[in-house]
């Protein structure tokens, strides 16, 4: 069973192919939806056998590697197409082509109608493809290609409207803004790839893992190849200082946002670096820096999104918050948690986004939550699954938030130190809050938009299932990883189940003694205090006391204008990188370099090769006797070369 | 017995007298002669060899030498008659559409 | 029976292929000269074809010697490396009777096809016979043999004056170069007394000075074989002879019968100059003549001329022509390294060189048959109004360009690594500089496609399912073999068994 994974990289790819070039003419919108969502649901399938056979083999035969062909063999470069099937990669490979069917499936109602339905259909197969290739990946070359893969298909999807404003500019723009920052990431991606090669001599993830866990390496040689590395996941994963281009991405279409910018594509780079754990354990001092930027994320983007009004900004400020999470739990050696984390939020978040896009689709496009309001009555599936998203993302027990947060919360205290687990637990709070405002604006309260012409109305079966089901999984999924203090020792499923890819990297990371589970269980109750209180100030101030929240925002005018702007980050950019860039480039790059060196240089050369072209061809002269003579005189030359050489 | 040495020098000067006729001559059936000279040149050095070695492959090697000459002349009279319907000239340089 | 008779039948069981070609050029002769009619004859052709095509395939693994002699060397050598080459042949000439079947070109002399089925016969059996030769006499008949043949098909459209033109030139060239080929062979012979390249070996074995009359006979033999495989300065007659032959001829030319003249090289020097080989698979070479600082100075001369005048050729026929010659310069380049590993960066080349460069012709071919023109300004715009065969030809051209993902990248790279691993970096400096010089016109001719606006009103073309179907079989592998090169490498490898050491 598990030689069949290919079929999962093979579907979605032959989806792509049959809607992207028989789309335009096939028209109807139920067959190419079908292909498309048939394609990766039967790889769901494949997977999930893959996961029940490996789940009846002992723990310690569960990684199998498939290679489909070798690709090239240049010297001690040995490149094959194989896919590395372990506990990691299946995991991931469930989420991602699981909530990636349900998202396929939502998108034949939310897309009905486009122009481009065919198109949308075909770049989505593409992702999953280039998706799968990147979490099977048994060598770095691949993972890279699987890599610049989703990045394509993300700048694709997120300018899929290509003839639409947003905001300020484009779609197109910002699509180009999410490309030129993830090609600032994927270069110290390279340079890791590149460092990993030289030190190594390999490229293939077996060998470069066993090497670097036996053979003693030099620790700063380590740690650059883990923070080239880092950057590479900064870039895709949206954290600071290269999250700007994630909330801009919105300006895809909803279902994409779901898909791409919070559920997979975006927790690529905590793949990455988990997939590389070992480095990391063997750089204390670069997993410090991931521990820290993935908290200062977090709290940093939970912050904005206190304040935004476009409801799908709130939600990409919430995903880079989560993110932030991810890497705190990456950073603080808790592997496992930041994998099962990546998995909880990628139901609770793909349910956030689809519902939004349900509540968008319901009201025609409007997507300022200042004009929603009152929403329960119109669309009841859709407000209760995301009522059950927002106690997720809220961390309320049993919901399968809590669980992942939770364990986050507790390793940060229990691995790293105090600090980190009081800002991670007051990221919660504000996440909490910010999730009920959200919830209150859009569903309660009174109706602030205009009756006569909108019409609210619940989206069609094919968009509401998906979020049911969704709905479900976010709330059951937290189960497989109930701590150990409830469960008893190895009561941890997921813990147990990933427990094997990340052996290494903890033998090789020290452990402090673990805190008494006394304190395990004062913080947990802290923190789930808190974020009921904040659901309940949440209440109170958007629906109790309607109008606290303006005045609350009038007396902290500077505090709450730096918010709205997103701490005029992008403006920073513009002025202190863009800018000096931009200048540099046109008066000294572009005027002097281009022109004058590089354009003369190369114009010079060609003239230069002009001339030398035309004259070696005019020795043809078209007459059989000169050329005899000239075969001659060559002859001639040789020979004599030869001799006078010998001598 | 006539040593070695005359016969080569004899096929070395017929061949050079092939390749300068080659060279020079502008009639497309001079040329062809020249060439064949240049052939024969070959042959008088293999049988040359062949007799001073005591060998028979050369002498062997030169029949088939003779027939590819001859099957050579046939078709290169055939295509200078092709061409003289067509460009009513066998002179090589004037033959010279094909040129740069 | 007695033993010398035994021996020949051995070999004619050896040489099934070969025979086969020869039965199928009987039959063509002969249904030509009953029937008369055209109809039947090119699938007659490919019939036989086929079946030589499974006779090797058949006879793939033997690794021994055919027409013994009493030395216990043969006049012919049947290997796997003279196999591989020859599948090549067969499926280049399969090819080229698919477009002789479509170009309309040949349509002034459909009542003679029966002659020209008969020559392209003529040739294949004249390359198999280069392929395989490891006698003197034998390599002078085959040489002999592909060379007479073409000149007649070269000069096939006898009423249009350039193919006549081509045809003569052609036919002086080719005398005079295989006249100096003769001569050398013939000194060959008297400082070795014999003509077997395997016997001249072990003769060569104990040959620890360079001789200047060796010299003379490797450099006039040269002369042959760089004609057959047009190398600088032996080139002349390519660009005329490609220019004026009919296309589907001058396509053969370009891959077929260079492959045989390079068989041919690869064969004189592997089994009569090689004295051992070393564990990582280079040859030790025996002293007589320095093969590898020749063939350097010739590849490096041989690519950048035909670069360089490829530039600013207005005709795409002869543009390919010096396409041609730069493409012989990249594999002679591969062949310097004297090394197994040069050798497999030969074979990857030309099979990749077989599908992109008659890509390149079916291209011209088709192009020709619906505007009757080769000249590039009236190519002008054709991209939009053809879009497949666009799109085809850009394929063609970026993957003789050598650009990833098309599979002449693949075929430039491993000619590349050779290079780089026999520590040769000026050669693959060079080799690299070329390619960008060829990036040039081969992109030029996709600019003429596209952004040239067409002079006068058009419509689109339409192309029949079959012809655009051929097209497609044609360009999907150079894309495929780019990604998926591993049954190449696969092939090539289990094809590097020469005979001798």
């Amino acid at each position: 069973m598990t030689e069949l994974i290919y079929l999962t990289v093979l579907l979605p790819l032959i989806g792509f192919l049959i809607n992207g070039l028989f789309g335009s003419k096939i028209k109807n919108e139920k067959i190419i939806g079908t292909i498309g969502s048939g394609a990766i649901g039967l790889s769901f399938i494949v997977v999930l056998l893959i996961l029940i056979e490996t789940l009846g083999k002992p723990a310690d035969q569960r990684v199998t590697i498939v290679t489909l062909f070798q690709w090239m063999k240049v010297g001690n470069l040995d490149i094959s197409i194989a896919y590395q099937v372990d506990q990691l990669s299946i995991l991931m490979a469930l989420i991602v082509t699981g909530i990636g069917f349900l998202i396929h499936v939502y998108s034949i109602g939310y897309m009905h109608g486009d122009k481009g339905f065919w198109r949308f259909f075909a770049y989505l197969n593409l992702f999953i493809f280039a998706m799968m290739n990147l979490i099977l990946a048994d060598n770095f070359v691949l993972l890279f290609l699987g890599w610049e893969g989703v990045g394509l298909c993300s700048y694709l999807l997120i300018g899929f409207w290509y003839d639409r404003k947003f905001e300020k500019s484009t779609t197109a723009s910002a699509a180009k803004k999410a490309f030129v920052i993830n090609r600032i990431g994927d270069f110290g991606f390279l340079l890791g790839i590149f460092l990993i090669y030289m030190t190594f001599g390999s490229l293939n993830f077996t060998e470069v893992f066993t090497a670097a866990n036996h053979i003693p390496v030099d620790e700063s040689v380590v740690s650059f190849i883990a923070l080239f590395l880092f950057i590479g996941a900064i870039g895709k994963s949206a954290q600071i200082p290269l999250f700007v281009w994630l909330p801009d991405a919105m300006a895809g279409p909803t279902p994409v946002s779901a898909l791409i910018h919070a559920a997979t594509m975006v927790t690529a780079g905590v793949y990455m670096v988990a997939r590389c754990s070992i480095f990391y354990a063997m750089a204390p001092t670069i997993m410090m820096v991931v521990a820290i930027i993935g908290l200062l994320t977090a709290m940093f983007a939970a912050t904005i999104g206190l304040v935004q009004n476009d409801i799908k900004k709130v939600l990409a400020y919430s995903t880079v918050s989560q993110l932030g999470y991810m890497f705190l739990a990456l950073g603080v050696g808790a592997f496992t948690s930041g994998i099962f984390h990546v998995m909880t939020h990628a139901f609770f978040k793909a349910l956030l986004f689809l519902g939004a896009g349900s509540v968008i689709h319901g009201m025609h496009h409007e997507q300022n939550i200042q004009k929603y309001g009152g929403l329960k009555k119109y669309m009841p599936v859709t407000f209760i699954t995301f009522l059950i998203a927002c106690i997720a993302i809220a961390g309320i027990p049993p919901f399968s938030g809590f669980f992942s947060k939770d364990e986050i919360l507790w390793y940060s205290y229990a691995k790293g130190n105090f600090l980190f687990w009081l800002i991670g637990a007051l990221t919660a709070l504000i996440t909490a809050f910010y999730m009920f405002r959200l919830l209150s604006l859009t569903f309660f309260g009174k109706e602030r938009f205009d009756k006569h012409h909108v019409h609210p109305h619940e989206s069609p079966k094919v968009m509401t299932v998906p979020l049911i089901i969704l709905a479900f999984f976010s709330i059951v999924a937290g189960f497989i990883g109930i701590p150990e203090v409830f469960s008893g020792e190895g009561g941890n499923q997921i813990k147990n189940w990933l427990a094997p890819v990340f052996a290494d990297a903890h033998s090789k990371k020290i452990t402090y003694g673990m805190p008494s589970h006394f304190v395990e269980i004062l913080l947990m109750v802290i923190s789930v205090a808190g974020a009921a209180a904040a659901i309940w100030l949440a209440r109170h101030v958007y629906l109790t006391k309607p109008g606290l929240a303006d005045q609350i925002a009038n007396r902290m005018k500077k505090g709450y204008s730096v918010l709205l702007n997103k701490y005029y980050v992008d403006e920073i950019y513009n002025k202190l990188i863009v800018q000096p860039i931009y200048k540099v480039s046109d008066g000294f790059l572009f005027k002097f370099t281009d022109v004058k060196i590089i354009d003369g240089t190369i114009n010079r050369t060609a003239s230069l090769i002009d001339l030398f072209s035309n004259n070696i061809k005019r020795i043809q002269t078209g007459v059989a006797q000169f050329y005899a003579i000239i075969m001659m005189i060559g002859i001639v030359i040789a020979l004599f070369w030869i001799i006078v050489s010998l001598i | 017995m006539i040593p070695i040495e005359y016969y080569l020098s004899l096929s070395a000067f017929m061949f050079i007298v092939g390749v300068v006729g080659v060279l020079t001559r502008r009639n497309a059936i001079i040329v062809f002669m020249s060439i064949e000279l240049m052939l024969n040149s070959a042959n008088l050095t293999l049988v040359a060899f062949s007799s001073y070695l005591g060998n028979p492959i050369g002498q062997i090697f030169v029949f088939f030498v003779m027939t590819v000459a001859a099957a050579e002349a046939a078709i290169g009279l055939a295509i200078i008659i092709s061409l003289f319907r067509n460009k009513k000239t066998v002179n090589i340089d004037e033959i010279n559409i094909l040129k740069w | 029976m007695s033993q010398p008779l035994a021996y020949f039948f051995d070999s004619l069981y050896l040489i099934k292929p070969e025979t086969s070609i020869i039965g199928f050029l009987v039959l063509i002769l002969l249904y030509d000269l009953i029937f008369k009619k055209e109809k039947w004859l090119p699938y007659i052709s490919l019939f036989g074809l086929v079946v030589t095509l499974f006779l090797i395939i058949e006879q793939y693994g033997y690794n021994k010697f055919a027409f013994q002699s009493s030395t216990n060397f043969g006049m012919m050598a049947i290997d796997p490396f003279g196999a591989f080459f020859k599948i090549i042949i067969l499926l280049s000439s399969i090819i080229v009777i698919l477009f002789s079947i479509l170009s309309k070109e040949l349509d002034v002399a459909r009542d003679r096809m029966g002659e020209y089925y008969t020559l392209i016969f003529g040739m294949i059996l004249g390359m198999f016979l280069m392929v395989s030769a490891s006698d003197l006499i034998l390599i002078y008949i085959a040489v002999e043999l592909v060379s007479l043949s073409s000149f007649v098909l070269a000069g096939f459209l006898k009423n249009d004056s350039r193919s006549s033109e081509a045809s003569l030139k052609y036919i002086i060239f080719g005398g005079v170069s295989s006249g100096i080929m003769l001569f050398g062979i013939s000194i060959l012979y008297g400082i070795t007394g014999t003509t077997n390249l395997y016997e001249m070996n072990s003769l060569l074995q104990n040959f620890d000075s360079t001789n200047i009359l060796m010299i003379l006979t490797m450099i006039l033999i040269f002369a042959g074989i760089g004609y057959k495989i047009s190398a600088v300065p032996f080139h002349f007659w390519t660009p005329d002879v490609y220019e004026g032959a009919p296309v589907t001829i001058t396509a053969y030319l370009s891959v077929a019968s260079k492959a045989a003249g390079i068989v041919l090289l690869i064969r004189l020097i592997k089994s009569t100059f090689v004295s051992q080989k070393d564990t990582f698979g280079y040859w030790e070479m025996i002293p007589a003549f320095d093969w590898q600082g020749f063939l350097i100075i010739i590849s490096i001369l041989t690519m950048t001329i035909g670069n360089f005048s490829a530039l600013w050729q207005s005709n795409v026929k002869r543009m390919l022509a010096y396409s041609s010659i730069a493409h012989a310069g990249y594999i002679l380049a591969a062949i310097a390294v004297l090394s197994d590993q040069g050798l497999v960066g030969v074979m990857v080349y030309f099979i990749i060189y077989l599908l992109m460069n008659l890509g390149a012709f079916l291209i011209v071919i088709v192009i020709k048959n619906k505007i009757n023109s080769e000249e590039l300004e009236d190519y002008d715009g054709l991209g939009y109004r053809m879009p497949l065969v666009g799109v085809a030809f850009t394929i063609f051209l970026i993957s003789l360009t050598g650009i990833p993902p098309t599979a002449g990248f693949i075929g430039k790279l491993y000619v590349f690594i050779a290079l780089v691993d026999a520590k040769m970096l000026v050669l693959a400096v060079i080799m690299l500089l070329n390619s960008v010089v060829s990036l040039y016109y081969y992109v030029r001719i996709l600019k003429h496609l596209y952004l040239n606006k067409p002079k006068a009103e058009t419509t689109d073309i339409e192309l029949s399912f079959s012809l655009k179907l051929f097209i497609l079989v044609l360009a999907v592998p150079n894309i495929i073999f780019g990604l998926y090169f591993a049954p190449i490498l696969e092939f090539v490898k289990t094809s590097l068994i020469i005979l001798g050491i």
